[in-house]
């Protein structure tokens, strides 16, 4: 017991001497953190895409994603969803032929999401790849034209083989979607790799003080401001750190003088209009369990202004913030949430956004414990060949 | 979960309500009850998660044993004053028993369910609190 006691002190000596201190944490504490947990979860598989999961889908999606032929414009997806800077742009709003409305998005996890694009237009990831393929403002491709392309180059028509089990057939928008299917199986493997955070919360829900103690305090107290008080993991919740949902956190909807983005509400309405939803003939669930909220969800006056609720792996590394990147760094974020105005938030119950009111010391504790969210990731390796 | 098993137990040990049907399956389930009708509900899957969709499996029976209707389901967050985000759908299969579809409580916290019920001309409402963490 004694020797117990003595290894133990020694370990809280060692870490004070790196100015390290494990905090006193409730059982409700506990319990949310690791509700934040465990990472990584288990690979994506998507019903409703036949070829999920499957690597020769993911290696032809990798070409399809680097291929400047699907698009009228000769650009590609990873043009702004760039390999090398988190799969993202970098700048407040997209640029396609025109400068968009919204902020390109990272794509790290983005496999897990339910709901795709700022606005949930679309509810499978191969559904929201097909957006950008077809936007004139963007690609400005064309079904025709990306199934002429796996027909007719050796080299797709052999990986859509080896993906699909099957010769590139004739029907041009099957074609299209199946391109699609193959960009999404490759998307669904950009999974972030573990945290410091997350190494802290094994620690803590194993109870291994030792471990707990390598987390920074001052990430620590911003964790707990995170799941108390600040009551963002209300919908920044679970592992994604997202309840997959959307919210108004009370930055301006208006795009232009005059013009507003409505964000959800137009946002259902369009997933409600497309053939491309779960609940057409291009999904390949037939179960139909994954279209549930498909067919359950329903446009509300509330939804005007809201914005899916992103998850915050990888966020200190993604900026600029908010769907519209109108907020430059994380430390803009963190004072939108601690000074937004309730009058914009129009509210009729406890609002759950609210002026938090952080002081300077708390600040500089929520954004360390943001930043112990981002994981050096490594290089990804070049494709592998479609076909020997 | 608990307090509701007990009081299961209760209602099922009670004679003068022993013709609803409250065995939802699994040995479990949740009683609502006013003073004309009780309800026997069971989620499926039975444990909910936040953002996940479940569905409601419910008897709908009144105390006198007279035929009685589900007319509408719905969930709200009382202290945000904002509901879910999706439409549950009510099917019947003619004899007091119904699936409700579609539900998902997309945030942690306490969710009040609204069941309106009818027999015979007037809706009744009542209620049922799900606390998620």
């Amino acid at each position: 017991m004694k020797r117990l006691l003595l290894i133990l002190s020694l370990v809280v000596v060692s870490g004070l001497a790196r100015g390290e201190a494990a905090l006193d944490w409730t059982a409700d504490e506990v319990r949310a953190v690791g509700s934040h947990g465990p990472w990584p979860p288990a690979p994506v598989r998507d019903p409703s895409n036949r070829i999920s999961g499957s690597p020769a889908a993911a290696a032809l999606g990798r070409h399809l994603f680097e291929e400047p032929r699907l698009s009228s414009r000769q650009v590609t997806c990873g043009d702004c969803h760039v390999a090398g800077r988190d799969w993202r742009d970098g700048r407040a709003r997209g640029l396609g032929k025109v400068e968009l409305d919204r902020r390109t998005p990272s794509l790290w996890n983005v496999g897990y999401q339910r709901w795709f694009g700022w606005d949930g237009a679309a509810d499978s990831l191969w559904m929201q790849s097909l957006r950008p393929l077809l936007d004139v403002r963007e690609m400005a491709g064309s079904a025709p034209a990306i199934a002429r392309l796996l027909r007719e180059d050796t080299a797709l028509a052999c990986g859509y083989e080896r993906a699909f089990g099957e010769r590139p057939g004739a029907d041009d928008e099957k074609l299209l979607v199946d391109g699609a299917k193959a960009l999404a199986a490759f998307q669904q493997t950009l999974v972030t790799p573990r945290t410091p955070f997350d190494d802290f919360r094994d620690a803590l829900v194993a109870g291994d003080r030792a471990a707990a103690l390598r987390y920074p305090v001052t990430a620590q107290r911003g964790l707990k401001l995170f799941v108390g008080r600040g009551n963002c993991a209300t919908c920044h919740f679970g592992p994604l750190f997202t309840n997959g949902e959307f919210g108004d956190t009370g930055i301006p909807f208006f795009v232009r003088p005059g013009e507003v983005d409505s964000g959800r509400y137009g946002g259902i309405a369009r997933l409600k209009a497309s053939p491309y939803n779960r609940l057409g003939r291009y999904s390949d669930d037939v179960s139909g369990v994954t279209s549930t909220r498909t067919r359950h969800v329903e446009a509300q006056h509330r939804n005007f202004g809201e914005f899916r609720v992103p998850g915050l792996r990888q966020i200190g590394r993604t900026g600029p913030y908010m769907h519209d990147g109108s907020l430059a760094t994380l430390e803009d974020v963190v004072k939108h949430y601690s000074t937004v105005s309730l009058d914009r938030l129009h509210s009729d119950g406890v609002p759950l956004v609210r002026p938090l009111g952080l002081t300077t010391e708390e600040s500089a504790d929520l954004l360390a414990f943001l930043r112990t969210l981002d994981a050096d990731t490594p290089e990804l390796p070049p494709p592998p060949p479609l076909c020997p | 979960m608990r307090p509701w098993l007990t009081l299961l137990a209760g209602v099922i040990s009670t004679p003068a309500w022993a013709d609803c049907p409250l065995d939802l399956g699994h040995g479990t389930g949740i009683v609502v009850f006013s003073d004309r009708y009780m309800l026997a509900l069971r989620p499926d899957p039975l444990r909910i998660e936040v953002g996940q969709p479940f569905a409601l499996l419910m008897n709908v029976c009144t105390k006198r044993g007279d035929p009685a209707e589900l007319v509408l389901v719905d969930a709200t967050m009382p202290e945000h004053k904002h509901g879910m985000n999706y439409a549950p759908t009510i099917e019947a299969d003619g004899s007091g028993r119904y699936r409700v579809e579609g539900l998902l409580f997309h945030m942690p916290g306490n969710w009040e369910v609204a069941f309106d019920v009818r027999s015979g001309g007037a809706i009744q409402r009542l209620t049922h609190d799900f606390v998620l963490k």
